[in-house]
């Protein structure tokens, strides 16, 4: 299994704060056209760090409670969390390169 | 293999009704109105209604798949739904009326308007249809007689918006095709009063039908006709993204990177027809953002071609095919000017690029794309073409197909390019997310659709009403305003026409 992982609001806790590796989470809605664009960007993160880094996707409008949570003020939102923690966060649309040079840090 | 669309879900459907249960905002900004009203432990989710299945009550709109749902059925283009109202602002035109006929012939219950300003446009030029084409009245008699499709149609302005209003909401379409604009750069660049016109006419129509789509039908589907002329063709060679920049395309700027993932891509419209269509493009765009309504706009190529199924089945249900220099398209200037003994004319150099697709292709990529509706919000584009060639290159094919299978001695002749644009540039247009998202195969190469035109086009009715306006074919339309006809620049003798 390599593609991003959908996450829902009930899936979240299970598996962003305790999973036993990084996670990369695009916070996103369907409305958004950077987030679209990102899509074969994440798609392509989700198969390269497979096993190292988990890489998953949250719909804003379609959870928002975590959406709210997180305080995701503008989408895409990226957040890197380790050990159950926010340890990075960045906004709108990324290249493959500011994405990876996110990741990497955690690894 | 599973249709393209089968996983996509009621979230994609225009029967679902979400109304007042979206929180409509920008990409930068926060969702401040749920952040309130959300207490710690409170699950709250869109939930949505089923406008075709009512007894479904409230429900998750991702639960329910196309492939699952009994409304939605399956065709060779993907599953649709069934009886799905399409209504066709246009419906008289060229693509109208073909796709009129293509989607009742699927199942569609077909609604459409049209003022016949397309009708009046050409009168004006003095030209004519060289394919003679029926009234409304016939057409739609034709049409049930001999296919069995009824078509709702009201002799309509898209700019009548109290007319279109009582339209819509009776109708309650779920996919709005939309054609109902003055296709023409040439006509645009006649004289102020023309390219006014164009312009209302298209951009007005078109911010009009926003407004009422807003207010009625937020959930349809709308499938608005662009071109590929929005982009000009950039002598740098960058690529002709499908109307948006991929996350990977990046602006560098004093070492430092940004994405350009998701914004609009550069436009350089090349007439005041094709800014009306750019003016479209962002009108169309921010009422996605600020309504959360669905659209795709279909950046299309040129179209070529008079035949599908359809409206080869009866000559009353033809549609139509001009060839004078305003409403002609260049493949279809071409052939008539094959069948009647004129030079195929190539404006300067005649190595101006460009994208291309038959008309029954251009019908198989609007079904697919009525069946995979945008997700609420959406602003997508696609780039809807099969190929792309030279002028000089599809003048050498009309030529060849001319000579060989119908024994017309063609010839090619340059002459003066009376409008502002390169003939010569690099062209690296990007036409992937049709084939790739939505199954789109190409059926018709342009050798066919020529060999088609040639069959009707020297039948001796039609020959005899190409020679009656084949004057109004050599252009006489400046874009420098100057009034004059081009003259030949030469003729070119050698055509290789294989055996
Ligand atoms: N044919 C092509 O090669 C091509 C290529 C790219 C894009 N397009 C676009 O596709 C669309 C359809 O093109 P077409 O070739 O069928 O043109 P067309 O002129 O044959 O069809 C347009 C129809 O809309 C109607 N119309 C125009 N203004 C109207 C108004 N105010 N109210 C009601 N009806 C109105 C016209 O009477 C006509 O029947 C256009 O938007 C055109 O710009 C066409």
């Amino acid at each position: 299994m390599n593609a991003p992982l959908r996450l829902t609001d009930a899936t979240f806790e299970e598996e962003v704060l305790e999973s036993k590796i990084p996670v990369l989470v695009d916070f996103w809605a369907s409305w958004c056209p950077p987030c679209k664009m990102v899509e074969p960007v994440i798609a392509n993160l989700a198969q390269e760090y497979d096993g190292k880094i988990k890489v998953a996707k949250l719909h804003v409008d379609q959870n928002l409670k975590m959406a709210s949570k997180y305080q995701i003020v503008g989408v895409p939102t990226f957040i890197l969390f380790d050990s159950g923690k926010e340890v990075q966060r960045r906004i709108g649309a990324q290249s493959k390169e500011q994405l990876n040079q996110m990741v990497i840090q955690a690894l | 293999m599973s249709l393209h669309n089968a996983n996509l879900t009621c979230w994609n459907c225009p029967a679902i009704d979400l109304a007042g249960k979206v929180d409509f905002r920008a990409c930068g900004q926060a969702v401040e109105k749920f952040q309130k009203s959300l207490g710690e432990n409170s699950e709250v989710h869109i939930m949505a209604e089923c406008k075709r299945r009512p007894e479904l009550g409230i429900f998750d709109p991702m639960s329910i798949t196309f492939e699952e749902c009994p409304e939605w059925k399956e065709t060779p283009f993907g599953y649709i739904l069934k009886d799905m109202r399409v209504m066709i602002l246009g419906i008289d035109g060229y693509l109208g009326w073909t796709l009129a006929l293509w989607l009742g012939s699927i199942g569609c219950q077909v609604s459409g308007i049209d003022n016949y300003n397309r009708r009046d446009w050409v009168m004006e030029r003095g030209a004519h249809s060289v394919i003679p084409i029926a009234r409304m009245t016939d057409r739609l008699h034709a049409a049930r007689e001999v296919l069995g499709i009824d078509i709702n149609f009201r002799k309509m302005d898209i700019m009548d918006r109290s007319h279109l209003k009582e339209f819509l909401e009776e109708v309650k379409p779920e996919a709005i095709v939309h054609y109902a604009e003055c296709p023409s750069a040439p006509y645009s660049m006649i004289d102020a009063d023309h390219a006014i016109l164009v312009q209302q006419n298209n951009v007005l129509g078109t911010l009009g039908l926003l407004f009422l789509m807003r207010d009625i039908c937020p959930e349809t589907s709308l499938l608005k006709l662009g071109t590929m002329g929005e982009y000009g063709t950039p002598l740098t060679g960058r690529p002709l993204f499908e109307g948006i920049f991929p996350a990977d395309a990046v602006l560098h700027w004093h070492d430092q990177e940004w994405s350009l993932g998701g914004e609009l891509t550069p436009r350089d419209p090349v007439s005041f027809y094709h800014v009306s269509k750019v003016q479209d493009t962002f009108n169309v765009y921010e009422a996605c953002k600020y309504w959360w309504l669905h659209s795709y706009d279909i950046m299309q190529g040129v179209i070529y071609g008079v035949r599908t199924e359809q409206v080869a089945a009866d000559p009353r249900l033809r549609t139509r095919l001009d060839i004078d220099e305003w409403f002609g398209t260049v493949m279809n200037r071409f052939v008539a000017q094959a069948v009647v003994g004129i030079p195929l004319t190539l404006y300067g150099a005649g190595e101006q690029l460009r994208g291309f697709i038959a008309l029954e292709d251009a019908m198989q990529c609007m079904t697919r794309l009525i069946c995979s509706p945008p997700e609420p919000g959406q602003y997508a584009v696609v780039n809807q073409m099969s190929g792309y060639y030279s002028l000089r290159e599809l003048a050498e094919t009309v030529t060849r197909v001319g000579r060989k299978e119908f024994h017309l001695p063609v010839k090619i002749q340059r002459v003066e390019n009376p409008r502002v644009e390169a003939d010569r540039h690099p062209f690296v247009p990007i036409y992937e997310r049709l084939p790739k998202d939505f199954g789109f195969e190409p059926k018709v190469p342009p050798e066919e659709a020529i060999y088609n035109m040639f069959e009707l086009l020297t039948q001796p009715e039609i020959k005899e009403r190409i020679e009656q306006k084949k004057h109004l074919i050599l252009p006489r339309t400046w874009w420098s305003g100057v009034k004059k006809q081009v003259e030949s620049i030469e003729v070119l003798e050698e055509v290789e026409v294989p055996d």
